[in-house]
């Protein structure tokens, strides 16, 4: 089923390691992970098995010690930091735990800062903008600056922002993290909106099983390695949440003691 | 673990914090130091009899102020930025006044470490200074610093006081402000709000009104509301600066935002949206910066042309090295003969030579030329042949009609329209007489009088017609001197004061008048010019300051805009755009300023200071830019370490 899409993201081998001679810490001990177009990962795991640092060395943000990494058709392991800024800013989106707005800037500035310096025509833009922030729910918030809106409306406009540029892909990083269970779970519905309707890739990043039953797969990590994957499938979102349970379950860790 | 313990803990873990305010204490202590030792200074306090003493001392005065303000301000920015560890304290459970405590043994600690340091740079670096000032006020010999026990005690006690002051600052900031206060005291900034357009519009418009009315009145400050005009200029031209920075600047950009609908960009977001945030906590500094740059300019510029056209001044009202009349003297020509045969003594060469002439009463004619003088005056006619003959390059052109030189009122005639018409008159008779030309200087060495310079022939149609046998003593000669020599001028000088001495007679000769403007002027050029970079130190480091605090706030910013793929060249750009507002816009306006205050007290020159202006205008500009690429490199170095 999987070979009539195309493969966004591959990625081999990767490993990554910590701190100086004598004392080095393995935090992704070989993971080899495969995206394919339309898909929406969530990466799953307790507080040190790495998920974190995957999503930073997968983003771009931070280098691998080895293994490759093709994103699309471009190796960004091969990469230099130029090549990698200029990758990140036309193919990838980010939305970030504590959202990283720019509290200079209104909603709409910080939406549009992406594709400020890239080749996309102002009126282009501003279409993009208007469908976006239509889907997102945030057009007349436009002119408010962040500290005037909620957290749920700073992390949509945060999302608006990831997806201005047409990206490949979007990684979330803890996303509904700093949000209450209401945002979150409209947050994490148009997410899967945005997923279905328009087709973007996204990795999301959490430690909530019910943020991550709005995924169409989720990778469980467990110190550094892949540990298992489920596939939503058919099956509906509560079904797909047990599961998710269960998994975590077995793999133990804070997250479960918390639920 | 004693709060000592803890003190010194904390010192050792803030010292990124504490370098700034270290930095900032031990300048002060420098300058302070360095100005104290020349203060005392025996060699100093030996020349500097009467007005220079009381220079040094207004200076020090200002200095006082200047440093205390300095660092209470540098401590202000250093306290904001470690109000987090200040509740930190308070919130595991020190009491205020054990956290008061801790503050003050730091504060002193530090005080103490500047003062020793700053004493020891100060005692290395004043014999530069000294022997920069012995140079200006043109003084030769050996000059050997003198350890000042006076000058030490005299920091020390003004630092003393300084550190009560920052103690105080600091008992402030921990009693009155509250934990949370305390700990979101960093993220503070105001939010850009949209102006009130009519009220806005009005007040920006004020401001540059009020601006360009203090400029149009210090083209025309020179009547009898002199000291009024003054003060109303510096007032106007004060408050629209603030009005500009306050409002009409934060109008202008947020008319500009608006205009993007939205499409900031880049660049605008990382210079345009912050300047915007900041603008109205932004706005008294940079007024009180502006203002401060304009002053020192004006300070600096005007002083430096004064140092700069000594010599051509001096020789402006001196056009002979030496002169004896009838005026100054009871037997001009018997001085003259007298000091002549004493050059020759001592083997001096020069030429000698004589200029008639015929005194007249004067007066303008067609009412007042101007509040300040008088509209009669005593005049000499001279030939301009003789003058000549003298050595002097002056031809009159015109047959019938004057030049008029007059050192003393230059500043008010030069800018009357040519050609007037006087009044001459013997008290029998009177004649008009036409000047086509006001000079700048004196045709003879004599102050006292008014020189109408004429052509030859109407120099001899003028005395006939105003000499008769009553009053033949309108008619006196100049015995003009000029030593051939340049290198035996000062020996010549000595000789004329010493028979001046003996024969109890008032005489002044072109060296003695240069060598104590040259003395006046170097040490007043040297005050000014260390008031002016202490000026221009503290201003570019309280821009610098500011700065890093904020690069320290936008950090996350910049972390940020690096994950969405902007490169720290592209985050640079919109960087040091932002700069060039923060710094170019202060100093721009300064200029602005500088430029028509110069312009103003331009009347106090009989020589042209554009030249001397600039090149002091040059050199400020380029130390105060020394500040923004400073701050440039503190921000590269942020956005390249936010990633």
């Amino acid at each position: 089923m999987m070979d009539q899409y195309k493969t966004v993201l591959h990625a081999q081998n990767i490993r990554k390691s910590y701190g100086t001679r004598g004392n080095v810490q393995e935090v992704l001990k070989g993971i080899d992970l495969r995206v394919m177009e339309g898909e929406f990962v969530g990466i799953m795991g307790a507080s040190g098995a790495g998920k974190t640092t995957l999503l930073n060395v997968l983003a771009t943000i931070d280098r691998t010690t080895e293994g490759s990494i093709l994103i699309g058709d471009s190796d960004i392991s091969k990469m230099k930091d130029r090549e990698l800024s200029a990758f990140r800013r036309d193919k990838l989106g980010f939305i970030f735990q504590d959202y990283n707005l720019l509290d200079t800037l209104t909603v709409k500035e910080n939406i549009l800062l992406p594709v400020s310096l890239g080749k996309m025509k102002k009126r282009v833009a501003e279409d993009q903008f208007n469908s976006i922030a239509d889907i997102l729910g945030i057009k007349e918030l436009a002119d408010k600056y962040p500290h005037e809106i909620s957290g749920g409306q700073k992390q949509r406009t945060s999302a608006a922002r990831a997806l201005i540029n047409k990206p490949s892909m979007v990684f979330a990083d803890e996303p509904t993290g700093a949000l209450d269970s209401k945002s979150a779970s409209s947050l994490l519905g148009t997410l899967e909106d945005v997923n279905k309707q328009r087709g973007v890739t996204i990795m999301m990043v959490t430690h909530d099983p019910v943020a991550s039953s709005y995924c169409s797969r989720v990778v469980f990590l467990k110190d550094g390695n892949i540990y298992s994957e489920l596939y939503r499938g058919d099956k509906t979102r509560q079904a797909f949440f047990q599961e998710i349970l269960k998994v975590q379950g077995v793999l133990g860790g804070d997250s479960v003691d918390a639920l | 673990m004693t709060l000592f313990d803890l003190v010194i803990r904390s010192m050792r873990k803030n010292i990124k914090h504490y370098y700034l305010y270290f930095f900032a204490l031990i300048l002060s202590v420098v300058l302070y130091f360095v100005f104290a030792t020349l203060q005392h200074d025996p060699s100093v306090v030996e020349r500097s009899g009467g007005s220079m003493g009381a220079a040094f001392k207004v200076a020090g005065i200002l200095l006082l102020f200047i440093a205390g303000i300095f660092v209470v301000y540098a401590n202000a920015i250093f306290l904001k930025r470690r109000s987090r560890e200040i509740g930190l304290y308070q919130l595991i459970g020190l009491t205020k006044g054990s956290v008061s405590r801790l503050l003050i043994i730091e504060n002193s600690l530090l005080s103490a470490g500047a003062l020793a340091i700053g004493i020891g740079i100060g005692i290395l670096v004043s014999r530069v200074f000294l022997l920069l000032l012995m140079k200006l006020i043109g003084f030769d010999g050996f000059i050997e610093v003198e350890f000042s026990t006076a000058a030490v005690i005299q920091t020390v006690i003004v630092f003393l006081g300084i550190t009560i002051l920052t103690s105080m600052q600091m008992l402030v900031a921990v009693y009155r402000n509250t934990l949370l206060g305390l700990f979101n005291a960093e993220k503070t900034g105001e939010h850009p709000k949209k102006p009130k357009a009519i009220r806005s519009a009005f007040l920006a418009i004020l401001g540059i009104a009020l601006i360009a009315f203090g400029y149009w009145l210090s083209g025309r400050m020179l009547n009898a509301l002199l000291f009024i005009n003054m003060i109303v200029v510096l007032v106007t031209t004060i408050l629209g600066t603030f009005l500009l920075f306050r409002v009409a600047i934060g109008w202008v950009l947020y008319q500009m935002r608006k205009r993007k609908k939205g499409h900031l960009g880049l660049y605008n977001s990382l210079s345009l949206a912050p300047i915007m945030h900041r603008m109205k906590g932004n706005a008294n500094s940079l007024t009180i910066i502006t203002v401060l740059s304009a002053m020192t300019l004006t300070m600096l510029a005007g002083v430096y042309s004064l140092y700069y056209s000594t010599e051509k001044e001096v020789r402006l009202i001196y056009p002979f090295d030496f002169a004896f009349d009838d005026f100054w003297y009871d037997d001009g020509k018997g001085a003259a003969e007298k000091f002549i045969s004493e050059l020759d003594k001592q083997q001096i060469t020069y030429s000698y030579s004589t200029v008639e002439t015929l005194e007249v009463d004067g007066e303008f004619e067609g009412g007042s030329v101007s509040e300040l003088m008088s509209n009669s005056f005593g005049a000499y006619i001279i030939s301009d042949k003789q003058l000549q003959q003298a050595g002097v390059d002056i031809e009159v052109s015109d047959s019938d009609a004057a030049y008029l030189y007059d050192a003393g009122i230059y500043w008010l005639l030069k800018t009357m329209e040519v050609p007037f018409n006087i009044e001459l008159s013997n008290a029998e008779i009177e004649a008009d007489m036409k000047v086509v030309k006001v000079s700048e200087g004196n045709a003879l060495n004599t102050s006292a009088m008014t020189h109408l310079v004429v052509k030859d022939a109407f120099y001899h149609e003028l005395k006939e017609l105003f000499l008769n046998d009553e009053n033949e003593w309108r008619i006196s000669n100049t015995y003009a001197i000029d030593v051939l020599d340049r290198d035996q001028l000062a020996e010549a000088s000595a000789i004329f004061k010493r028979i001046n001495e003996e024969d109890d007679q008032h005489g002044f000769d072109y060296y003695s008048q240069y060598a104590s403007g040259m003395e006046n002027n170097g040490l007043f050029i040297f005050i000014s010019g260390f008031l002016g970079l202490v000026f221009l130190i503290s201003t570019g480091s309280i821009l610098y300051f500011k700065q890093m605090t904020e690069a320290e706030q936008e950090k996350s910013s910049y972390a940020t805009l690096r994950q969405l793929g902007f490169t720290a060249q592209d985050i640079m750009r919109g960087i040091v755009r932002k700069q060039v507002f923060v710094f170019g816009v202060p100093l721009m306006i300064g200029l602005l300023h500088s430029i028509f205050a110069i312009k103003a007290a331009s009347f106090m020159f009989m020589s042209d200071i554009t030249l001397p202006a600039s090149i002091a205008m040059g050199i400020y500009v380029l130390i105060y830019l020394m500040f923004a690429f400073l701050t440039v490199g503190y921000y590269r170095k942020t956005v390249k370490a936010a990633l």
